[in-house]
């Protein structure tokens, strides 16, 4: 059996790797680390692989869902225990990621999210950020997930959610709530723990214009439609753990 | 008389205008067209069978109401519309729908195929780096075309 895996999408983010693999470097996490290059137009799987991480890359660019969902696949293939997936623009802190791990090392959890919002960390979201994301709090909390960040993509897994998120289902473009619910709906644990974050070396090209009003229209399509298929046996019975 | 009795009267006068024949000439060439365009498509391998269905339908359908004239007519009648051209119409949009919401499907089923097959390719060409040198850390780079 493999070791945890540390899976980083990345799309031309050159410029800011080298000072996230040096950070998780230090943090001695003792997990295999893997840049997932989405067709990066630059040097990004070059700097990655001079810093030591293992890289995949895309023949093309899929998506940041599609990039995360290959790490996973990469995790099931080599038997990984458990997966932290975190961004590559600097806004998660590697030194936070046992927080992360513990809960799932210590088999209270499945799916762990680091939370921006559990205990005060002053993190700034624009309103219109801050709007979608009790939108879907209120959504996830109505279909029985609660969580106070479940937009936040710094997460730990374990083999469970694994097997679930490597089926088709999973979004191309932008997982988040509709995701966690399919896992709710899974019976997998799902919980948080608190993280600091900080904000992004570099401006994230995931929202923006008219992606934000596209992401919130889509995300509640993806709600609506999350598979209801329950597979019993993947989580260990419990729900929504805070 | 009131105006919704005119305005019956109006209707009824334009449902019972006799149809031009160089409409229906027309309407059966371009049915005829359409069934030759689509089989000279497929003779040629620009189209696939499987995509045809639904162009032959819309070809079948427009040669039916050019050759029974009552049929439009009485389609006309039942939708409410005034005139046949605007039957045709409507029937065309809702079939342009069909067409649209059909490739719909079929892009998304091809979107997650490739998808997937792109997925498997990078993790492939990285298990395949990774045995030809050695398993060592940063050596499962595939190579980015």
């Amino acid at each position: 059996m493999s070791r945890g895996l540390l899976v980083i999408p990345a799309y031309n983010e050159e410029g800011v790797l080298p000072q996230v693999l040096s950070e998780i470097a230090a943090a001695g996490l003792g997990l295999d680390v893997v840049v997932i290059d989405d067709g990066s137009h630059d040097d990004t799987a070059r700097v990655a692989a001079a810093h030591g991480a293992s890289v995949v890359s895309h023949p093309f660019n899929l998506g940041y869902g599609a990039a995360l969902q290959t790490g996973y696949k990469l995790a099931v293939q080599r038997h990984a225990p458990l997966l932290v997936q975190m961004d590559a623009d600097g806004q998660h802190v590697p030194g936070e990621i046992r927080a992360l791990i513990e809960p799932i090392l210590a088999g209270e959890c499945d799916l762990v999210l680091g939370s921006r919002f559990l205990e005060p960390s002053g993190y700034e979201m624009t309103a219109l950020q801050n709007l979608g994301r009790h939108a879907f709090r209120l959504v996830a909390g109505l279909l029985g997930l609660h969580l106070s960040d479940p937009t936040s993509g710094f997460q730990a897994m374990n083999a469970h959610v694994l097997e679930v998120y490597t089926r088709d289902f999973f979004p191309t473009d932008f997982p988040d709530v509709d995701v966690l619910l399919t896992a709710h709906r899974h019976r997998l644990r799902v919980g948080e723990r608190p993280v600091k974050m900080r904000k992004g070396l570099r401006r994230s090209s995931l929202h923006g214009g008219l992606r934000d009003f596209y992401y919130v229209y889509k995300m509640l399509l993806a709600i609506w439609s999350a598979p209801r298929l329950q597979i019993g046996s993947a989580g260990s019975g419990g729900t929504g753990e805070t | 008389m009131n105006q919704a009795q005119k305005l019956n009267e109006l209707r009824e006068l334009f449902l019972s205008a006799p149809e031009s024949e160089s409409t229906r000439l027309l309407a059966i060439a371009i049915s005829l067209g359409l069934f030759v365009t689509v089989l000279w498509l497929v003779r040629r391998g620009s189209l696939r069978e499987e995509y045809t269905p639904i162009w032959m339908g819309i070809a079948f359908g427009l040669t039916l109401i050019t050759l029974s004239p009552g049929t439009l007519a009485w389609l006309t009648r039942a939708v409410g519309a005034w005139t046949q051209s605007t039957t045709v119409f409507f029937f065309g949009e809702l079939c342009l729908v069909a067409v649209c919401l059909s490739y719909g499907v079929r892009l998304s089923r091809a979107g997650l195929q490739i998808k997937n097959l792109a997925q498997e390719v990078a993790l492939l060409r990285a298990e395949l780096e990774r045995m030809a040198t050695g398993q060592g850390r940063g050596a499962e780079r595939s190579s980015v075309t």
